[in-house]
């Protein structure tokens, strides 16, 4: 791009420069957060009320959820839009079973009804319970952790970040065919306090980061259209990570991938070696390890909507998950990482262990309630709620697969294959409901012919089985290849809850794998 | 919950405080909803809670350029600030150069659809519903999970043009999924109404046990193109893609399955089976809906497809503004019906010489929007009917399809009457080809 931030900002209809919303940070402060001496007497009122009326256990969130979204297409903003929203639930149990109550009211007083509506929740439900909870003991924790960060998003000037998406969007457009561009950055930032009958105060304040784009080619003459998505990027970053990555390259290259994509020959369906790179292998270890691994869907807990797994609540130690080079870690401190915390949504200090060890399984994801059903005494700390309003339930931690212990590069890895595909960033991805079976694409995919990386092919999705799939794994990337995306709306729960997690990985070759072309049937 | 009085009172007090800031045109919508959910699995509750919410969102416009704040505190401060702050987002944006003037008055038919003890759940009545559904499981020696909801939402907006609207609505839910005790065979069965009282739990949990017991010991069949019968829930499962399908920005600017060559949309054109109609219509007496379009348009009934044919598109306010043409009233619910009398499923079976009855379908994905093709996998139900009788049942498959293809006019042999599966209302459909392309070994 040739044109200059201030002329660009000068041309796109974004007149006000060096402004910001002043109230915004102000308001946000007034309203309560960081107010921890009223958090804790509505935690103190909570707590005293439902241990009162019979509660062996209760916890509390009181938290707030502040977000900044900017959505815009082509050479305009389509929205800018704040929200917050600021809660308490609270969670209770009553003989052996849970209770759970949630308001938008934040004193003692709706805390205390909170309180009573959870124990009768509780009391009601206690007789349908055939199995009486039991926690995992827990070391009480009084802490305040804050995610890292070197600048906080909530101030800085709008029109700041409203120029950083035009100029992406101009950059993408200034690619000849490219008909459409869309962008959004939304920023997250979740305070929240953390008080547990057992005597833990948790303050906590994380703060994310979420860019993304979208560029579509389209040929009016024969209504064909592709759209190359670039929708992984989300960070446990401030806006710092804005203004170091690259983000213009990557527009200008999916400008180029879209159009090239248009243009591209159908892939030949069949067998092929393929190699993943981290913006697509990020996704297949979320499907199939991330979620495979959850005590509570190997549990049946989940059966009703996202489903059980492959992995029998005995297989610990026992299952050969992969080839001898897997390695994947369960990890809630890595830097970046879209589910890194300082403690979970329990109380339980994060922490990192391996899931997946020499291609065995050996570890499971856990919560307090979780890890006493397999006869573990600690919890790996993976309790985690939306939002105030949400039942805490187990979630995912960032699942990482750990790259080469000595530098393999890319390269290195194409040289081995002689017919074979290579295939880049978010496509469809669909699996069963017990993660043997999926179906993944690709946003960019190339041929490898004879080691060598060569033309692009579209409409091409790859289809394996879990076990299998992992089991062909011939080659994992070195340190330097390593990369950390993440999906920041994994869907899982009755009701429904979104969590944010990160996959860490280098690329990685599989052999003889299934290859469909999606068109051709 | 929030009386019409009390909200509007809410939305008026932040229009003013809006309008003192300077907007020069403003919307504000208020939603209050109170839900609450019990989940079991293993045969055991699991968890369960109530939540209540308010979330106010004002949109201004000051000189063109718009600003929007979402917040969850009605008091007299916060509501001040909100407003204040919404205008001083929209004073540093840019021009929103697809403002439409807000809405001014307008009539909407009367909300049906709610029913007020959904909104506070009796808590002995919901176990005894629960403790039914449990006893159908554990007698059936079936493993058990399921979820249980129950919401009500009171919405309302008002408009610095004088548009004033305010609509109840209560939904309930239940679904349950039964597994066999081998693990070999897996049913899942779902209800919805928006009176509570309406929801059968014993009934929902004794067809997904029905569906364990008979799906036990499924065996393999290759991959390939079947004729297949569809139930109402794995018509619903494909559905949405459809829908997202007919918005007429998106076809106009060519990259959508309804966008025809030389920059020309399908409309018109006989895509689908000639007794097929697809419509919406808020005032269904099964599948009522808010009489109003997200954007405050009251709502009528809508055809979509009508006779096979494609006969509208949907238009927000902006793009209609830009091709002269009115804003579409609805879609607000989905309802596909035969134009001919409704074949029931034994019939349809009966008419299967060889073929699968799909229950659901499970992780549905678009793989391509040009035809919407769609990959995803069946689940909790898959038998092979061999000359008019469900023989035996089968593993569980992924399958690559077209939604045109699959509802083209060679393809759909028979159509049966609509299940009510909020927010559709779909019928079982019997097709005559269907692609599947590989086996799960997931029960």
């Amino acid at each position: 791009m040739s044109v200059s931030r201030r002329q660009f900002l000068a041309t796109s209809g974004v007149l006000v420069a060096g402004t910001w919303v002043p109230d915004w940070t102000e308001a946000f402060q007034q309203a309560g957060a960081g107010k921890d001496a009223v958090r804790a007497e509505v935690a103190e009122a909570a707590l005293a009320r439902a241990t009162a009326l019979g509660a062996s256990y209760a916890d509390i969130r009181i938290n707030r959820y502040r977000r900044e979204s900017i959505a815009t297409r082509e050479r305009q903003v389509q929205n800018v839009s704040r929200s917050t929203s600021y809660g308490l639930g609270l969670r209770v149990l009553v003989n052996g079973a849970w209770g759970f109550a949630a308001t938008n009211l934040v004193n003692a007083g709706a805390a205390r009804t909170a309180a009573e509506q959870a124990v009768a929740i509780a009391r009601a439900n206690a007789a349908l319970a055939t199995r009486k909870v039991v926690l995992a003991s827990a070391d009480k924790a009084v802490s305040t952790w804050t995610s890292a960060f070197t600048r906080d998003p909530f101030e800085v000037p709008l029109d700041t970040k409203i120029g950083f998406l035009m100029k992406l969007n101009e950059t993408a457009l200034g690619v000849t065919g490219v008909s459409f561009v869309s962008s959004q950055i939304l920023f997250v930032d979740e305070q929240k306090y953390f008080a547990s009958s057992e005597g833990s105060r948790i303050t906590q304040r994380l703060v994310r980061t979420y860019p993304q784009f979208s560029t579509t080619a389209a040929d009016r003459s024969s209504g064909d259209f592709q759209t190359r998505a670039v929708v992984d990027r989300a960070k446990l970053l401030g806006y710092e990570y804005v203004e170091d990555y690259p983000w213009l390259q990557d527009a200008e290259k999916a400008g180029h991938e879209v159009v090239e994509k248009l243009k591209s020959k159908p892939v030949a369906s069949g067998r092929y070696d393929i190699v993943v790179d981290p913006s697509q292998l990020f996704l297949a270890i979320h499907e199939s390890v991330g979620h495979s691994t959850e005590l509570d869907r190997a549990l049946g807990w989940e059966a009703n909507m996202a489903g059980t797994s492959f992995v029998k609540p005995t297989d610990a130690g026992k299952l050969r998950f992969g080839s001898k080079i897997v390695n994947l870690v369960g990890d809630r401190t890595q830097p970046g990482g879209l589910a890194t915390t300082g403690y979970d949504d329990e109380g339980v200090k994060a922490e990192r262990w391996h899931i997946v060890r020499d291609g065995m399984f050996v570890d499971w994801q856990t919560t307090r309630e979780l890890a006493p059903l397999v006869g573990q005494q600690r919890s790996h700390g993976c309790l985690h709620a939306d939002d105030w309003s949400s039942v805490p339930f187990p979630r995912m931690p960032n699942v990482s697969l750990e790259p080469a212990a000595t530098e393999v590069s890319l390269a290195h890895l194409f040289s081995e294959i002689k017919r074979g595909l290579f295939i880049e960033g978010r496509g469809v991805s669909s699996i069963d409901q017990q993660r043997y079976n999926f179906q993944f694409g690709g946003a960019v995919i190339r041929e490898i012919r004879d080691g060598k990386l060569g033309a692009m092919v579209k409409d091409a999705a790859y289809q394996s089985r879990t076990p299998d799939f992992w089991a062909s794994c011939d080659g994992v990337g070195g340190p330097a290849t390593y990369r950390l995306w993440g999906t920041s709306a994994d869907g899982k729960g009755e009701p429904g809850q979104t969590n944010a997690v990160s996959h860490g990985c280098p690329p990685a070759r599989f052999r003889n794998i299934t290859v469909l072309n999606t068109a051709a049937l | 919950m929030l009386t019409r009085d009390e909200a509007l009172k809410i939305c008026e007090t932040v229009l003013a405080h809006v309008k003192s800031a300077g907007a020069d045109d403003a919307m504000v919508s208020l939603q209050n909803a109170i839900e609450s959910h019990a989940r079991f699995a293993d045969n055991s509750i699991t968890t369960s809670g109530r939540s209540e919410d308010v979330d106010i969102t004002v949109t201004v416009w000051v000189g063109g350029r718009r600003g929007a704040i979402t917040g969850n505190d009605a008091g007299a401060d916060a509501l001040k600030r909100i407003s204040e702050e919404a205008v001083q987002i929209a004073r540093v944006s840019p021009v929103h150069r697809e403002y439409v003037p807000t809405l001014g008055p307008l009539d909407y038919p009367a909300a049906r659809g709610f029913a007020a003890a959904t909104a506070e759940v009796d808590l002995a009545a919901r176990a005894a519903a629960l403790q039914s559904a449990l006893t159908a499981c554990r007698t059936a020696k079936v493993n058990g999970a399921g979820f249980h909801t129950a919401r009500a939402t009171a919405t309302a907006a008002a408009t610095a043009h004088g548009n004033r609207r305010y609509f109840q609505t209560s939904h309930a839910d239940m679904s349950v999924t039964a597994r066999s005790a081998d693990g070999t065979g897996s049913g899942y069965y779902a209800g919805d109404h928006f009176d509570l009282a309406r929801l059968d739990a014993k009934r929902i949990a004794e067809q997904a046990v029905g569906k364990a017991v008979r799906s036990q010991q499924p065996k393999a069949i290759e991959p390939g193109v079947y004729p297949v019968i569809l139930e109402p829930q794995a018509v619903s499962d494909l559905m949405g893609f459809l829908n997202n399908a007919l918005d007429a920005r998106t076809a106009d600017e060519g990259r959508s399955a309804f966008s025809g060559k030389d920059g020309k949309t399908r409309l018109g054109e006989p895509l689908f089976h000639p007794q097929i109609n697809l419509y919406s219509d808020p005032m269904h007496p099964e599948l009522p809906a808010v009489p109003a379009t997200n954007e405050g348009i009251p709502a009528a009934r809508l055809s979509l497809i009508k006779g096979g044919v494609l006969e509208n598109l949907t238009y927000a306010r902006y793009w209609a503004q830009q091709r002269k043409l009115q804003p579409t009233p609805g879609p607000v619910n989905f309802i596909m019906e035969s134009a001919a009398p409704p074949v029931s499923m034994d019939d349809m079976i009966k008419a299967t010489p060889r073929g699968l009855l799909i229950s659901r379908f499970w992780y549905v994905r678009l793989v391509d929007p040009r035809t919407i093709v769609l990959t995803g996998l069946t689940r909790d139900g898959l038998w092979w009917i061999d000359k008019g009788r469900i023989s035996h049942p089968v593993r569980n498959l992924r399958f690559n399809q077209s939604v045109l293809a699959m509802l083209a006019p060679w393809n759909v042999q028979a159509i049966g009457a609509p299940q009510r599966l909020s927010p559709f209302m779909v019928p079982a459909l019997k097709l005559g080809s269907f692609t599947f392309t590989s086996i799960s070994d997931a029960i």
